[in-house]
């Protein structure tokens, strides 16, 4: 037990964190234990089948489709560059939040074309910071 | 001193200040967006400029931000950011009796008040203990941090364990990546081991966070239009007159204190800030039966005290380098951008700095006061903006910060999805973000002085004891705050126990 925490030079890169796991891990239990006896005296589940991890009718469109489109967008980054890709999937998160209707799809497009256009100049053109 | 001030104020400082401002307001009035993600999402433009100027932009954004958040709490009951939950509760009941203008010149001059006293206990309190603060060892240095992290256990009400747990999760975060002492590398799985080698960068973590995090739980509810029942400005009910302020001032001072008390300790938000000057007020009220019925002592509380957060969370920053709530661990990236260490030599060493952030605080808060008090009905109108229009520009901004934070590195922008899904987990499960942001960030130097502390002692435990008086005062904080924190918890649960009974 006192070598597992003992400070030495070679493996002084684990020391603090075995301190901190330890800690969280007495923290954890601290937290979990007192809900489970409660849960056993009771006799309930340690997660009652009613509390839901959603809000009612979320919108599973707009989240699913958010992370769907985050991931793929920051792979076209990598593939065809920042101001290309911005151009696409900025658009697309445009219509999935705002819909598909002629005039929504003209007001889309035109802030995608605006905000990348505006984004590679200041920051790109004119600062001079690295864009993917 | 006035050539100090015409050499820190220069016409683009003043500009970025009013950008920040404008900005903030809007971030602030927009529900869903908070001051933290104001500065967050701005943080990249800082890159160009000098830290002086960027500061201008980022108190301007904090500013701005926290005192936007009153105009949909007033007009539509929905708080623009947390720090301002508290200005629903009389601020709304006013603007249903048609008193909506009133009720905003109201919230925007206390606000200005808040703001003004923190400032004040800024310029007076922060020197002082950065004098303090230099003379502290390994051993204190720690003893601090670790104080930090009780205090955000003591204070998060009900979730003392939670909130303790998540700082250290914080922390373990912090940990991955190569230990500087002996350049090996550590807590990083096999296939991470090149992106990770210096851990995760700060930026992309709290852009994730609060800005990434919360597009996910708007983009859950469907990002859909916080709607306002009709104008509740055109009537002709009672007028804003500074009469409204009669018999206030011990209550302004109060809460404009107590919000500035919540700030300094680190961790703790507007809404905590709110909450605690609204409830004294109401407390030593004469008329607390008016709270919540559109009481002009409740908006007052609430938005001084929210206001009375900006000056006192940047207290601990600026003399220790610990930040006092979520939106100062941001600022704190934008120091570290310009390759600044922020500790109790900051003010010593950067005495300019240090007078231009008093006097960028000061002239934002002016700037908040002049942009948001005449134009009251154009400004009524932000909370009309609507974010799904934002977000995707605000994610393209998220982008180039995380790029370019370490010049261009792919693996800062996979980042932004871990946390951002974190941060959305967080809110999701209410388990509280800022203790894990404040772990993060002081996580390094928690073992670094650890580690050096008993470097010194020769491995012996027993120097974190030994110290001398400083070290026991410290030791003394932090038991009282254990002590705080479990007996309000104690406390907590025999009042729920009695209600459900």
């Amino acid at each position: 037990m006192r070598d597992f925490y003992a400070y030495k030079y070679s493996t002084s890169h684990l020391f603090f964190p075995k301190i901190i796991i330890t800690v969280l891990i007495f923290l954890g239990l601290c937290i979990i234990l007192p809900k489970l006896i409660k849960a056993i005296k009771n006799k309930q589940p340690l997660f009652p089948k009613d509390k839901k991890f959603f809000i009612e009718n979320y919108d599973k469109v707009k989240l699913f489709g958010t992370l769907i489109l985050l991931v793929l967008y920051f792979l076209a980054l990598e593939w065809i560059g920042f101001v290309p890709a911005s151009l696409i999937f900025i658009f697309l998160f445009n219509v999935l939040y705002c819909g598909t209707k002629p005039q929504s799809l003209l007001v889309s497009g035109s802030i995608t074309v605006v905000s990348v256009i505006l984004t590679w100049l200041v920051f790109g053109v004119i600062f001079n910071i690295t864009l993917p | 001193m006035l050539e100090v001030l015409g050499e820190i104020l220069t016409l683009s400082r003043m500009l970025m200040a009013l950008l920040g401002v404008t900005v903030g307001i809007v971030f602030g009035a927009i529900p869903g967006m908070t001051a933290t993600m104001a500065v967050a999402v701005f943080l990249p433009l800082t890159y160009a400029y000098d830290l002086m100027t960027s500061l201008f932009l980022l108190l301007g954004l904090y500013v701005g931000g926290i005192s936007g958040g009153l105009v949909p709490a007033i007009l539509i009951n929905i708080p623009g950011t947390p720090a301002s939950i508290t200005t629903c509760f009389d601020g709304y009941p006013m603007a249903q009796r048609g008193e909506g203008a009133r009720a905003l010149r109201i919230g925007i001059t206390a606000s200005l008040f808040g703001g003004i006293f923190s400032l004040l206990c800024l310029a007076l309190l922060t020197p002082p203990l950065a004098n303090l603060a230099i003379k502290f060892s390994a051993v204190e240095k720690f003893l601090v941090i670790l104080f930090a992290m009780t205090i955000i256990a003591a204070l998060s009400k009900g979730k003392m364990l939670v909130g303790i747990f998540m700082g250290f999760s914080g922390v373990l975060f912090a940990m991955m990546g190569t230990f500087n002492d002996n350049n090996k590398l550590r807590l990083v799985p096999e296939m991470l081991s090149k992106p990770l080698i210096y851990g995760f960068a700060l930026l992309p973590v709290l852009i994730g966070l609060f800005a990434l995090g919360q597009m996910f739980e708007e983009a859950e509810k469907g990002m859909k239009k916080d709607t306002s029942n009709g104008d509740l400005l055109k009537k002709n009910a009672a007028k804003f007159s500074i009469k409204d302020f009669k018999g206030q001032f011990i209550n302004i001072i109060r809460s404009s204190a107590l919000g500035t008390f919540m700030g300094i300790l680190p961790g703790v938000g507007g809404s905590a800030a709110s909450l605690i000057g609204y409830s004294q007020a109401k407390t030593f009220s004469k008329h607390p039966e008016e709270f919540g019925k559109g009481s002009i002592e409740g908006v007052v509380a609430s938005e001084s005290a929210n206001n009375g957060l900006t000056g006192g969370a940047l207290i601990p920053l600026l003399s220790m380098g610990i930040p006092g709530d979520s939106t100062t661990a941001v600022l704190i990236g934008a120091f570290a951008l310009q390759g600044m260490q922020i500790g109790p030599l900051f003010i010593r060493n950067n005495p300019n700095l240090w007078y231009s952030i008093l006097i960028g605080l000061a002239l934002c808060n002016i700037l908040m006061f002049v942009i948001m008090f005449f134009p009251i009905k154009y400004i009524a109108r932000i909370i009309n903006i609507p974010k799904q229009r934002l977000y995707p520009v605000i994610l393209l901004m998220c982008v180039v910060g995380a790029y370019a934070c370490n010049y261009g590195v792919m693996f800062d922008i996979w980042s932004l999805i871990i946390f951002g899904v974190l941060g959305y987990l967080c809110i999701k499960l209410k388990l509280p973000a800022t203790p894990f942001l404040i772990g993060f960030i002081l996580g390094g130097d928690l073992e670094k002085y650890f580690v050096d502390a008993l470097k010194g002692s020769n491995g012996n435990l027993s120097i974190f004891f030994t110290r001398g008086p400083i070290a026991w005062a410290l030791w003394l904080l932090i038991l009282v705050s254990i002590a705080f924190a479990v007996v309000s918890e104690i406390r907590d649960k025999k009042k729920a126990n009695m209600a459900a009974a």
